[in-house]
């Protein structure tokens, strides 16, 4: 290797490859292949749904967990649950009301290690104009991309999704079982 | 009114299957054309409930009334029906029967493909799923639901204006003979004394 290094365009592309790494190497932009889901049901059929599209933004740095940071901006518009009348149900005002709400997001500021590689994020979700906090229970694997798989339980009725004639928590759960797998790239 | 077929009517057990499934194909049809238009929420969704109970209703019955028929056996045309209508008229009673089975089929399909809920019948028992969900065959079940429909009441405008135009028109047992009663009365010796 390192005889390589005395011919100048090897070390002239090792500049060029030292410039362009990230400028901390904390911070991840979300890469292609990830994926964010809802499962629950109605009258005791389970179906699950995938938003229209989403975007992460984290700054995770498992030494120094209180400089972390997870922002997530959902497109409820598109979300998909393989049926066409429920979809159009979902982004109707008794639900996501996408029309007024066509995003939710996610901020997590505080970060706690729950041994090994698991971590729980205390964040707030705003959804439907309506701001609560969410917990995001976590397992990060380094890499690259770097693996972040998390689960969330999200109680609807907090946020005003399904709410008047579709209120009834026998026929669809308050809580809705969320799940994640975000690839991250290091941020340019 | 014997219960069988005769050579001559249609016995009771046929007539009560006939009429039957008649009304409940009449009241499973209005309710499919209009509860489109009704909101989807939860509130009216025993509409959509009472629509399905009625089509399985009409399978049940017809699988029941095709049984019977297989053991009774139909009644001959009316004497002196040209052939070529002999066979419209029993390719379409065939038919009618296919389409009155396949439209309930094609819907519970339907039904189970697109997986939104369970399906009660009238809220009694849960009907088991034909398929798990798929959107591509729950479009193609609903596709084949409507054109069968389309389909079917073509049909029923020929079979109920050919039983008309029999009893309007041609003036034989053909449309009585399928109503209770004594129908329509056989000009008997005595009436024939009377005129002469």
């Amino acid at each position: 290797m390192s005889p390589r290094l005395t011919r100048p365009a090897a070390v002239a592309a090792l500049l060029v490859a030292m410039m362009g790494a990230p400028a901390h190497a904390a911070d991840y932009v979300q890469a292609p292949g990830s994926s964010l889901a809802f499962a629950t049901k109605y009258d005791g059929e389970v179906f699950t749904g995938r938003f229209g599209g989403f975007d992460t933004r984290l700054h995770f740095d498992p030494q120094q967990l209180d400089q972390a940071r997870l922002e997530v901006t959902i497109q409820l518009a598109g979300t998909s649950t393989g049926n066409a009348d429920r979809d159009s149900t979902l982004a109707g005002g008794d639900f996501f009301n996408v029309a007024r709400f066509a995003q939710a997001r996610y901020v997590a500021e505080r970060f706690r290690a729950l041994g090994g590689n698991e971590y729980a994020a205390d964040g707030q979700l705003t959804l439907r104009g309506v701001s609560k906090p969410v917990t995001l229970h976590f397992t990060w694997t380094p890499g690259t991309p770097a693996l972040l798989a998390g689960r969330a339980t999200v109680k609807r009725l907090d946020f005003g999704v399904g709410g008047g004639d579709w209120a009834d928590t026998g026929v669809i759960p308050d809580a809705v079982a969320v799940s994640t797998r975000v690839f991250l790239h290091p941020a340019p | 009114m014997t219960l069988k077929n005769t050579r001559e009517r249609w016995g009771a057990v046929s007539q009560a299957f006939h009429w039957l499934i008649v009304l409940l194909i009449l009241a499973t049809a209005i309710i499919g054309l209009t509860m489109g238009e009704l909101p989807r929420t939860p509130k009216y969704f025993w509409v959509y409930t009472a629509h399905k109970s009625l089509g399985i209703s009409v399978l049940a019955l017809m699988l029941l009334r095709l049984g019977w028929r297989l053991y009774a056996g139909g009644v001959p045309p009316v004497a002196g029906t040209p052939r070529w209508q002999q066979a419209i008229a029993s390719a379409t009673h065939w038919a009618l029967y296919a389409l009155a089975v396949a439209m309930p089929l094609s819907g519970w399909l339907y039904d189970s493909a697109s997986g939104l809920r369970p399906f009660r019948w009238f809220g009694l028992f849960t009907m088991p799923k034909l398929a798990s969900p798929n959107e591509w065959l729950a479009d193609r079940a609903v596709a084949t639901h409507e054109l069968l429909f389309l389909l079917l009441v073509a049909l029923v405008v020929l079979h109920a204006g050919a039983a008309f135009w029999h009893h309007l028109f041609v003036r034989d047992e053909t449309l009585s003979r399928m109503l209770p009663g004594r129908g329509r009365r056989v000009p008997s010796p005595e009436d024939t004394n009377h005129v002469t």
